[in-house]
């Protein structure tokens, strides 16, 4: 029996009153196009901007912004500015289905660029229903092969070469220049980790013990990047005389957790470190607190040029952009990225043509995205049958100071696919850069 | 045999910590039978105190000592202006068995908040004042650094000193007394209020010297050491929330149970054995492993 | 004459309340659909803290413990086992129910903070396991599918929408349910325990027994909840149900009333509120990344504590008491 009436009554009245007001705030019908106005375009971005992904991609968004704001300041896209809305979700899979759910249907964006994490986006794509929306899903910070599936990811455009394409370079790499010795693979257990695996298997590539593989989160707990490297000290014991090559492919956090815990063992120089590009930031892992001599010498792999190159004229550019449109921030490989993306974007943007639709910006990346200008030293794969983005990666090593130079000191590109394709060395000549970086495509 | 010494190392390793977090829980539980959950949060803050310590100093000991220091005063102030009047208000009901629980639950959640406030959410480091390496012992590296060995040292002489405190001194007379009996301990002559403030304001103490202790291994991020409550709460509760030697044996038996089942059975066991030594002990013993008394008042 | 006995009267407010939803959902944009499933989801999560703490007097910090539980058993129905959703549904309160039992048999004895601090440890503790059995798919986690509405309804028919109708009519039949139990002969034996159980074993209840009964079922709601959650969030994960979601339930359950289930949809809007404001503060007066991802946690604290203080017994007897002043 419903005894207190006030009580109930209060209940009542506040929730029918609180429910008004959600449902009287409630838009009007959209604009044809989301997102695009006669002044604006909306952007959205759901990235890791604290947690343990934090530190490293933390910059992404602000980095996007600061070139669009450059190019906002000289006539955004036909006289359109661009806005970038950008969303946290901690790395977590869970938030990146919220807060990319919110872009869509809260801030009503017209696309999403630099969308990051391979478990990340996957859930978010499904959650926000973006094919069904059919809302451009571009230049995502991920690098998992299953994202060119074009029946599951209809509207999506990678930028990163893939895992298994990363992985089959390895491979290579390892075997010119390491032959012989043993060999250990650490991979995150998801979908990230397993397309590396497929790499190295396409490569023919065999490791010498069975691969560690660990679920994310797992080195948060403590103590178990120890055991690792107590178990990789089996290594050691069982082949004396060798310098196992130790294959890292995760994240940044948490390669500086294995590195600091081999340094606190006294085992870093027993083997050679091959960070995977993902994991390998040198300012990253300094600022997580490993040794710059740990660094010295831990083998890599990039497309890019090093943020610290500055007779690049790429990089040149981007860092006056930082300078005067991303104060305080500190330009490095994860800004040089976003910015590069962000070129992309407007490129991609202009090939659309004035009369901005989604499905224009998406058949322009197709059609004319492989020419598009951008610092990547390798090739860019789009085509109509094709949502890859560069193809190929260049060996480098960084140093105590944490610049990476190209491995051996001469810069090799290699091109590959996903696939059971060679590894190839490359002749590409990446296209000049548009004047003071803005570009003029149509 | 190595692996035995290294599992007994790192057990007494991170038992000393948990041991150092279970002490604070219990100090407050004997004076205001309170858990006080916003201890994570307490020390986590205090830590943040000593990064910005050391930021500006450069030295991670004058940073320990301000933690420590910060950690008393800001235990102080949470039962002076926080416990107390809610205390005074919630008096009657059924909210009173909430009411404790839910206060140091959203004080946990303000205090984290406010740090995400001031210092932002990204993880931070502190660096250990001396070396994290395994010492070198008879040629071979064994898994127990020179920072083990000071947080060993320094939770023994915290030990001793909140021993001595307790047991020799008149002020640790009367923590015992109030704890035990309020209304008696007031009829002759103590101060209860005070020394009750007293015990929280130790209790930070020891939470502050747990947070630059624990962080040096770790990252610092607002909720990271959530996970140490839970498990000096554990170990609390193991060892019988009635007395500090309780509290450190309980932490050091949680901390072997864990070690060992991790290395001989399987590392996937981290958190289980927590709460199946938990679950055990509450079913079997639940006076605690170390109580003298065998009810145990709620 | 009909004799509209107060079940039956119950029952009629339900169906009416029901048919009111089914109407504005067709007026609203997925947006609001969007939210408005979250607020069925977190009603029917706050329900559950209602009968545990409010009524038979358990504070237990492991709700999302529970929700977990139920997410994972209706996902793995769905995904793995291939059955129909409903089905899952329905396995997700089983099983959470199944594992509260079990729970209960081991808490049931403890009271107070015992009791807080050994659910705040499952509740940190359970999540982890997700990573440790691959077939619980770790962070990546399990699908939880729904499918889309039924062909019959039409080709406009929004996903949200259909969402909003799952989450609602499973919230709606499960709330009226319990509302029953709590009024029967059950509930008064709850409040009895809760208020004195000294009294209560005196009289002949078997304290034992009903508490962990209530632990039962309290937990086999929270996991249909924890169910709902996962199909909005599609797919269940470990980071979905962090200590955290407990927290902020149970705030919601002490903001709105704990021993009352009048108040659980203003808990569910609260709890859905509170990021929109926390967004609408951030906006207008700016504020670091470390404020922005802060200020909903703050909220919800301060919320709790002033709850606790100002008006332990929800905000209904706030506005009695200004009757009474007249």
């Amino acid at each position: 029996m419903i005894r207190n009436k006030s009580m109930r009554r209060a209940s009542l009245v506040s929730s029918i009153v609180v429910t008004g007001a959600m449902l009287l705030s409630t838009l009007p019908a959209q604009a044809a196009t989301p997102g695009v106005t006669a002044t604006e375009i909306k952007l959205g971005i759901s990235s890791p901007l604290t947690g343990s992904a934090g530190l490293s991609y933390g910059k992404v968004p602000g980095a996007m912004k600061a070139y669009f704001n450059y190019i906002n300041a000289n006539g955004g896209v036909y006289g359109r500015k661009i806005t970038l809305i950008s969303r946290d979700d901690k790395y977590l899979p869970v938030r990146a289905a919220t807060e990319t759910t919110n872009l869509i249907l809260k801030d009503n964006v017209f696309a999403l660029v630099g969308a990051l994490g391979t478990a990340t986006h996957a859930k978010a794509y499904k959650a926000a229903a973006l094919a069904a929306n059919n809302v451009p899903d571009l230049f995502i910070n991920t690098g998992f092969s299953g994202f060119t599936d074009q029946v599951k990811y209809p509207t999506t455009f990678m930028v990163l070469p893939t895992y298994a394409m990363e992985a089959k370079v390895i491979a290579k790499a390892i075997k010119d220049n390491f032959p012989g010795q043993p060999s250990v693979l650490i991979a995150q257990d998801d979908e990230f980790g397993t397309d590396g695996v497929a790499g190295f298997t396409a490569a023919g590539h065999k490791f010498s013990v069975p691969n560690v593989l660990y679920p994310q989160g797992y080195f948060s707990t403590p103590g178990r990047d120890a055991a690792v490297i107590t178990s990789l000290r089996g290594l050691l014991a069982a082949a004396p005389g060798s310098k196992p090559v130790i294959v890292l492919f995760g994240t940044t956090d948490v390669t500086a957790a294995l590195l600091k815990a081999a340094t606190a063992a006294g085992v870093e120089k027993s083997f050679t470190w091959y960070a995977g590009s993902v994991g390998a930031d040198a300012n990253t892992l300094l600022a997580l607190g490993v040794k710059s001599t740990t660094i010295d010498g831990v083998v890599s792999a990039s497309f890019m040029p090093d943020a610290k190159d500055l007779t690049d004229p790429y990089v040149k550019q981007f860092v006056d952009i930082n300078t005067k449109y991303n104060k305080g921030i500190t330009f490095d490989n994860y800004v040089l990225a976003a910015m590069n993306s962000a070129m992309l974007t407007v490129q991609a943007l202009r090939a659309a043509g004035k009369d901005l639709t989604r499905e224009g910006v998406m058949t322009a990346i197709e059609t004319k995205g492989a020419k598009f200008a951008s610092a990547g030293l390798v090739p860019l794969g789009y085509s109509a049958t094709s949502r890859i983005g560069y193809n190929g990666y260049w060996v480098s090593q960084l140093n105590a100071k944490g610049e990476g130079k190209p491995f051996g000191g001469k810069l090799v590109i290699y091109t590959t696919d996903s696939g059971a394709g060679a590894v190839e060395v490359s002749t590409f000549v990446r296209p000049t850069m548009p004047k003071n970086g803005i570009p003029t495509n149509s | 045999m190595s692996e035995f010494i290294t599992a007994v190392l790192t057990s007494l390793s991170s038992g000393a910590i948990y041991a150092l977090m279970s002490i604070a829980l219990v100090l407050v539980w004997r004076s205001t039978r309170v858990i006080n959950f916003a201890q994570a949060g307490q020390a986590v803050l205090t830590t943040y105190i000593g990064y910005d310590v050391i930021q500006k100093t450069g030295s991670y000991w004058i940073a320990l000592v301000v933690a420590v220091i910060s950690g008393a005063v800001i235990g102080a102030i949470i039962d002076r202006l926080f416990m107390r009047p809610i205390f005074k208000r919630v008096n009657s009901g059924p909210i009173v068995m909430i009411a404790p629980v839910a206060a140091t639950l959203g004080l946990l959640g303000i205090v984290q908040a406010l740090i995400g406030f001031k210092w932002g959410l990204t993880n931070q480091s502190i660096e250990a004042p001396v070396s994290t390496n395994g010492i070198k012992v008879l040629g071979s590296v064994i898994a127990f650094s020179k920072f083990n060995l000071l947080v060993l040292v320094f939770v023994s002489v915290a030990m001793l000193l909140l021993t001595i405190l307790f047991q020799r001194t008149n002020i640790g007379l009367a923590l015992r007394a109030s704890a035990y009996s309020p209304e008696i301990a007031k009829l002759s002559g103590i101060k209860v209020d005070t020394v009750r403030t007293l015990g929280w304001a130790i209790a930070g103490a020891s939470g502050g010297l747990a947070g630059m202790l624990y962080i040096p291994g770790y990252f610092l991020y607002p909720n990271s050491m959530d996970l140490l409550l839970v498990f000096g709460f554990i170990a609390a509760v193991i060892g019988g929330l009635e007395s500090l030697f309780g509290a450190v044996a309980g932490a050091m038996v949680l901390a072997f149970a864990i070690n060992f089942a991790t290395t001989y059975v399987s590392p996937k066991l981290f958190f289980p054995t927590a709460f199946i030594v938990l679950v055990l002990v509450l079913l079997v013993r639940p006076a605690g492993l170390f109580a003298a008394k065998k009810s145990r008042r709620a | 004459m009909l004799k509209l006995t107060p079940s039956k009267k119950r029952l009629l407010l339900f169906i009416i309340f029901g048919w009111i939803l089914l109407v504005l959902s067709n007026q609203v944009g997925d947006l609001k659909l969007y939210q408005g499933s979250f607020v069925a989801t977190y009603a029917l999560a706050i329900t559950s803290i209602i009968l545990l703490t409010g009524y038979s007097g358990q504070l237990s910090l492991g709700q999302s413990a529970l929700m977990a539980v139920g997410a994972y058993a209706g996902a793995l129905t769905i995904f793995n086992a291939g059955f129909h959703p409903v089905i899952g549904l329905l396995v997700a309160a089983l099983v959470a129910g199944v594992f509260g039992l079990l729970l209960g048999l081991i808490v049931a004895r403890l009271s107070g903070p015992y009791l807080a601090g050994t659910t705040l440890a499952l509740a940190v503790s359970l999540p982890t396991l997700a990573n440790q059995f691959p077939i619980l798919g770790a962070e990546e986690g399990v699908a939880f599918d729904v499918g889309s509405a039924p062909a019959r309804f039409g080709e406009d028919f929004s996903q949200y929408k259909w969402y909003f109708w799952i989450a609602s009519l499973a919230a709606l039949i499960m709330v009226w349910f319990i509302a029953n139990l709590l009024t029967s002969r059950y509930g008064r034996t709850y409040k009895a325990l809760r208020d004195n159980p000294v009294a209560a074993e005196l009289s002949g209840i078997n304290v034992g027994q009903v508490k962990v009964g209530a632990f039962a079922i309290s937990s086999g709601v929270a996991g249909l909840s924890g169910a709902l959650l996962a199909i909005l969030i599609s797919g269940v994960s470990p980071s979905a149900f962090p200590l955290s979601l407990s927290f902020s339930l149970l705030t919601g359950a002490v903001v709105t009333g704990v021993y009352s289930l009048k108040g659980v949809i203003l808990g569910g809007l609260v709890l859905v509120a509170i990021p929109e404001i926390a967004d609408s503060l951030v906006s207008r007066i700016g504020g670091s990344e470390g404020f922005t991802t802060s200020l909903p946690g703050f909220l919800v604290s301060a919320l709790l504590i002033l709850a606790v203080v100002f008006a332990p017994n929800g905000p209904g007897s706030l506005i009695k008491r200004k009757h009474h002043k007249k």
